[in-house]
């Protein structure tokens, strides 16, 4: 008897949606627009893009046949692939730890209390609100071999004797991409990252001060182990976004010279839409998706572990 | 998408040159993003076509009404909507049996959209767009795939003889004539009549004697002997078609399926473009990075002795607003190697019937008029277009309005294609990366053999 009552009043404290019971149709059919729009955007396409990576579907021969996972062995030997994998890695890895690194610094500066914080936290976001096609152009022109700035500058400093051919050198063209992104982007790692920061109690840091801890103590045993997950899903949401780099490359050197600056979104894109090779893009786009896939997986262990450490 | 990308840029600004002129047509239509947006509808599809056009003008809905046979149009925009509507209304005023409504595609500058949606379109078999224009680098494309209808039965070989011979070649796949031609554009040598007149040099018929005069003509504000482009692009196969073909050499033989880029006139070409860079430093390393506008600028900048570009430049470099070197310039074939012949990369758009039209007579009817020499001069004096009927280029109109053009003729006669095949865009895609890691890395025999080899297996395939 009493266990009953126990039972009654443990159903009445449940949510009220945990009451809703199997056989009543309405909430499976309030899911249903929301399940169809993610299937018709989402799942088709991927699902779409897995079977054409299966096939040789060229539009202009009008072959289209299943081959299997032809396309993947051929994948696995092209030269071209591995290099614009390499490509993507490189320059994910390099915008990833710069913008991280140099966004936590503005963070940080901008956490402090100054007079005109306001301004420069609007200011901040100026370069990200700059479209990447403007922004590619403004490096372009920046970093132009003969009438550059950049170069300008270094001359004037005595740091170069001549030009430096920025772009044009397949040594230097990535890196040169690198550091526009990282103009372009670190605004956005700052700004999630000055999130971050302020969801740290003040207390905290004060209790570390009284206790006599250095800033840099500070700094290092109690804000950044608290900042950790958000800096974390921070990279992650950044090495996702710099994987599909596509724009600036573009823009900039088209992918050359020598495919020193191909990266997998623009030779995807080439094979794609100029070459109109279907089959064969498609086992691109899922080599990247599958490349995403990893990329994420990696960082959710790191996050994970990270929430299970605060957790205990 | 970049210049690089139509190889056949010179519209843009043959359109600004002739703006003035046409400012009272234009007035009141605005180009913003509202009529990019309303374009993009409008390729979309014929049926909204049909219906936007309609919206758009009313007389082709009146015209559309009067039980004549309905036939579709499509091209990219050259120029103002405004311009083809007024042709395309002078077609559907000058007879009353058809009625051509226009779809407008994408402009020439983001040609791998035009590409794009045209292949969707034809690859539907739907008999829509029933007549289009077409880059002449997909003249091959299209024909194998069975979308282009052959037209010598309308167009006989004697008729084809009143155009240049290189286009006619470039609208004729596998023997059949699948395209007829329309405009064509080629790479040309732009140098400075003042720094020659001064050295006391003549223009330069052979490479040897270029780069002599250039390294002469070289110092001062005048920092580059010779500038032509090689960025990873379109224009870097443009660059090497001419280069190749002023050797004698080709990348491809006429069957389209022997591959010669490896065979010694084509690297002899190569090492020339390499050697202009880093032996004879007559070129900045930097067209590594340059397609048509980037080299444009300094040579209008009056920073360099001469120029391999399109007819585009022409303007520009008579606009003082824009040019240092207003007067100082002039034209002529690019040069050759010892003994060989001057070879110009030709573009262009040329016009296509779609081998589904349900309209076919129609449709022709359409396309023989486009064709006559009265619009190619309505095309020529208007947007600058280059004709590719020869008569055209004699007639005193165009004389009197595009002095240039007429001087374009014989460099015109000389113009060769790029490599036709089917598969062009793959071996385009091959080309620019494979010389572009030979003009960087300086291994141009290795470079080419990779060449060959990838792309012997796509035109195999």
């Amino acid at each position: 008897m009493a266990i009953a009552k126990t039972l009654s009043r443990e159903a009445d404290l449940r949510p009220p949606e945990m009451r809703f019971r199997i056989g009543r149709p309405w909430p499976a059919l309030l899911l249903v627009p929301a399940l169809a729009a993610i299937a018709a955007v989402s799942v088709y396409p991927v699902i779409l893009g897995l079977w054409l990576s299966l096939r040789d579907t060229t539009l202009a021969s009008r072959t289209d046949a299943f081959v299997g996972l032809e396309n993947y062995q051929q994948l696995c030997s092209d030269s071209q692939f591995w290099n614009a994998w390499i490509h993507t890695m490189e320059f994910t890895s390099a915008s990833t730890v710069l913008e991280t690194l140099i966004g936590l610094v503005i963070a940080l500066i901008l956490a402090q209390r100054f007079l005109g914080r306001g301004l420069v936290r609007a200011a901040m976001l100026v370069p990200w609100a700059i479209p990447t096609v403007v922004t590619s152009k403004m490096f372009g022109w920046l970093f132009d071999g003969q009438n550059g700035v950049v170069n300008y500058l270094l001359r004037s400093v005595g740091l170069l004797h001549g030009n430096v051919n920025w772009y044009g050198s397949p040594d230097l063209a990535l890196w040169t991409i690198v550091i526009a992104d990282v103009w372009k982007t670190t605004p956005f790692m700052a700004l999630l990252l000055l999130a971050g920061l302020q969801t740290i109690p003040y207390s905290l840091s004060e209790a570390a001060l009284i206790d006599g801890a250095s800033s840099w103590q500070r700094f290092w045993c109690v804000k950044l182990p608290l900042l950790a997950p958000t800096l974390l899903i921070a990279a992650m949401f950044r090495a996702l976004d710099a994987f599909r780099i596509f724009d600036l490359v573009y823009v900039i050197t088209g992918g050359g010279p020598a495919d020193s600056t191909e990266v997998l979104s623009t030779l995807t894109y080439k094979i794609l839409f100029s070459a109109l090779l279907f089959g064969y893009g498609s086992a691109l786009s899922t080599a990247m998706f599958i490349t995403e896939i990893f990329i994420a997986l990696g960082f959710g262990i790191f996050i994970l572990r990270k929430f299970k450490e605060a957790a205990q | 998408m970049t210049h690089a990308d139509s190889c056949v840029p010179c519209v843009d600004y043959f359109r600004r040159k002739t703006m003035s002129k046409k400012l009272t047509h234009d007035a009141g239509k605005p180009e913003g993003t509202g009529m990019r947006r309303r374009d993009f509808i409008v390729a979309s599809g014929a049926a909204a076509a049909t219906v936007a056009a309609g919206a758009l003008n009313l007389p082709t809905r009146l015209y559309a009404q009067s039980g004549r046979t309905e036939i579709t149009f499509a091209s990219a925009r050259f120029f103002s909507t405004d311009t083809m509507q007024q042709v395309i209304e002078s077609y559907n005023k000058s007879q009353n049996s058809v009625h051509v409504s226009y779809i407008e595609l994408p402009p020439p500058s983001s040609s791998t959209e035009v590409h794009q949606q045209l292949v969707q379109q034809l690859a539907r078999k739907s008999g829509s767009p029933d007549v289009f224009t077409q880059d002449i680098i997909w003249i091959a494309e299209f024909a194998e795939a069975g979308w282009a209808l052959p037209l010598d039965h309308y167009f006989g070989a004697d008729e084809m003889k009143a155009y240049l011979p290189g286009i006619v070649q470039g609208c004729t796949w596998k023997g059949q004539l699948t395209a007829m031609p329309w405009f064509i554009d080629c790479g040309k040598l732009y140098y400075r009549t003042d720094i020659l007149e001064k050295l006391g040099a003549g223009v330069p018929e052979t490479w040897d004697q270029l780069i002599e005069t250039a390294q002469k003509g070289m110092g001062g504000d005048v920092r580059f002997g010779f500038i032509w482009q090689a960025k990873q692009a379109e224009i870097l196969t443009c660059d090497l078609v001419s280069f190749i073909g002023s050797n004698g050499g080709a990348i491809l033989g006429p069957d389209g399926k022997s591959v010669r880029i490896a065979e010694p006139e084509a690297k002899a070409a190569v090492q020339l473009m390499y050697d202009t860079i880093h032996k004879d430093k007559i070129t900045p390393s930097d067209v590594l990075t340059w397609d048509e506008e980037p080299s444009r600028r300094p040579f209008t900048a009056g920073q360099s002795v001469f120029l391999r570009n399109w007819s585009y430049v022409w303007s520009i470099a008579q606009d003082k607003t824009q040019s240092d070197v207003v007067g100082k310039v002039e034209v002529a074939p690019l040069p050759h190697f010892a003994g060989k012949q001057s070879a110009a990369c030709l573009g262009g758009y040329q016009y296509g019937v779609n081998a589904s039209t349900k309209n076919k007579d129609a449709a022709i009817d359409f396309l023989r008029w486009l064709s006559t020499p009265a619009t190619q001069l309505h095309f020529a004096t208007v947007e600058g277009f280059v004709p590719t009927r020869l008569a055209v280029f004699d007639e005193p109109e165009l004389a009197k309005t595009q002095p240039f053009i007429q001087k374009l003729k014989n460099l015109s006669l000389g113009a060769i294609p790029r490599p036709v095949t089917p598969k062009y865009p793959q071996v385009t895609l091959v080309l620019q990366s494979e010389i572009s890691r030979a003009l960087v890395s300086g291994d141009i025999e290795g470079a080419l053999n990779k060449a060959k080899t990838q792309i012997e297996k796509i035109v195999a395939a």
